[in-house]
């Protein structure tokens, strides 16, 4: 899970907080639609995982996306 | 009567030709008289195009970015084909990335299919005794994408830019060889391509993408139909030109 908060952290380059499993991450002020494509392709990058858009509109907090992660690798 | 728009006795070469705009313009081409080698890598896909045209055809599946194989297998198949009056290359992949996460070895594929495959085969078709020295054409599938931009489309854009530049000079040079060389340039046209990437993944962005064209999306007939025009003697005074045809997506 660290690594995985660490990855978000650089990808939508939050420098001013530490972010937890439990935040709305689109919700972020850093949140965007270029934010979405860079988390989905760097999801791709790091896990070899990818997410649909369908799946990737339901999900909200960071546990959900992780879990979302963990359960495809 | 004479139509000038005829391909009738006309050989051509289409890459991507087992599925969207590349199959649509072999069958297009097939029904104004062309005879066609139909290149891709799925056989199977092939068939179903060949299938779909009235005229004879020769099923070639190979992957276009092994250059060793298309250069003994295409010379081969023109040998007992005959000589090539059109080639259209609209073999291609795409993909949305963002600055972040490109990398010099992600883009190597894209410019493979996209631009360096469709110079290797010009230039094994534009070798003597490979094509009519009287009037061939070549048609490079570009995309808006080569002129203008879009979030996340570097890369493809990096390529598609590239053959409509490379098409330009390609046209200079090969204009006292009688080889004409031109672009098309589609906005979002319905295949498989646009239906997997992802400004057509949810309704919102789908109807957003659709809003950018004021005709609506492009049909696959909307782009074979481009194709035989250059293909054709009716632009015998057109090269170097990049045809864009987009239901009005770059208008703005
Ligand atoms: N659809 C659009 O909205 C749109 C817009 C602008 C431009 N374009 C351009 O139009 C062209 C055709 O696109 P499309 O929408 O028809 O895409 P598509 O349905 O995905 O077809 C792509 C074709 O390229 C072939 N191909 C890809 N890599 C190949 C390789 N290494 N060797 C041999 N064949 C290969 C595929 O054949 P196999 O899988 O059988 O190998 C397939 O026939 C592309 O250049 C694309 O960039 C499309």
């Amino acid at each position: 899970m660290e690594d995985f908060l660490q990855l978000i952290t650089e990808v939508l380059e939050i420098e001013d907080r530490t972010i937890t499993a439990e935040d709305h991450f689109k919700q972020f002020d850093e949140w965007d639609s270029l934010a979405r494509l860079s988390l989905i392709a760097s999801i791709d990058d790091q896990y070899n995982v990818i997410i649909d858009d369908q799946t990737f509109t339901k999900l909200e907090t960071l546990q959900q996306l992780y879990d979302e992660i963990q359960g495809r690798i | 009567m004479h139509n000038p728009f005829s391909l009738k006795d006309k050989n051509l070469i289409i890459t991507g030709a087992s599925s969207g705009i590349g199959r649509q313009t072999a069958i297009a081409a097939s029904q104004m008289g062309a005879r066609i080698i139909l290149i891709g890598r799925s056989e199977t896909a092939l068939q179903q195009t060949a299938e779909q045209c009235i005229t004879e055809t020769r099923v070639l599946s190979l992957d276009i970015t092994n250059y060793e194989e298309v250069s003994v297998a295409v010379p081969s198949c023109i040998a007992e084909f005959g000589k090539i009056d059109g080639v259209v290359h609209a073999a291609g992949i795409s993909t949305t990335l963002p600055l972040k996460n490109i990398t010099a070895e992600k883009m190597q594929p894209f410019f493979e299919t996209n631009v360096f495959a469709a110079i290797h085969l010009s230039k094994i078709v534009c070798s003597v005794g490979n094509y009519n020295k009287s009037s061939s054409s070549i048609i490079f599938i570009s995309s808006v994408m080569g002129v203008v931009g879009e979030l996340g489309k570097t890369i493809y854009s990096l390529t598609k830019g590239a053959v409509i530049a490379g098409s330009k000079s390609l046209a200079l040079e090969l204009a006292s060889k009688n080889v004409r060389v031109n672009a098309i340039s589609p906005g979002v046209v319905v295949t498989p391509m646009s239906q997997n990437a992802v400004y057509t993944q949810n309704q919102e962005a789908f109807e957003k993408t659709k809003s950018l064209h004021p005709l609506g999306l492009g049909e696959p007939t909307d782009i074979a139909n481009a194709c035989v025009f250059l293909l054709s003697d009716a632009s015998k005074w057109i090269t170097g030109i990049n045809l864009i045809v987009d239901g009005g997506y770059t208008a703005k």
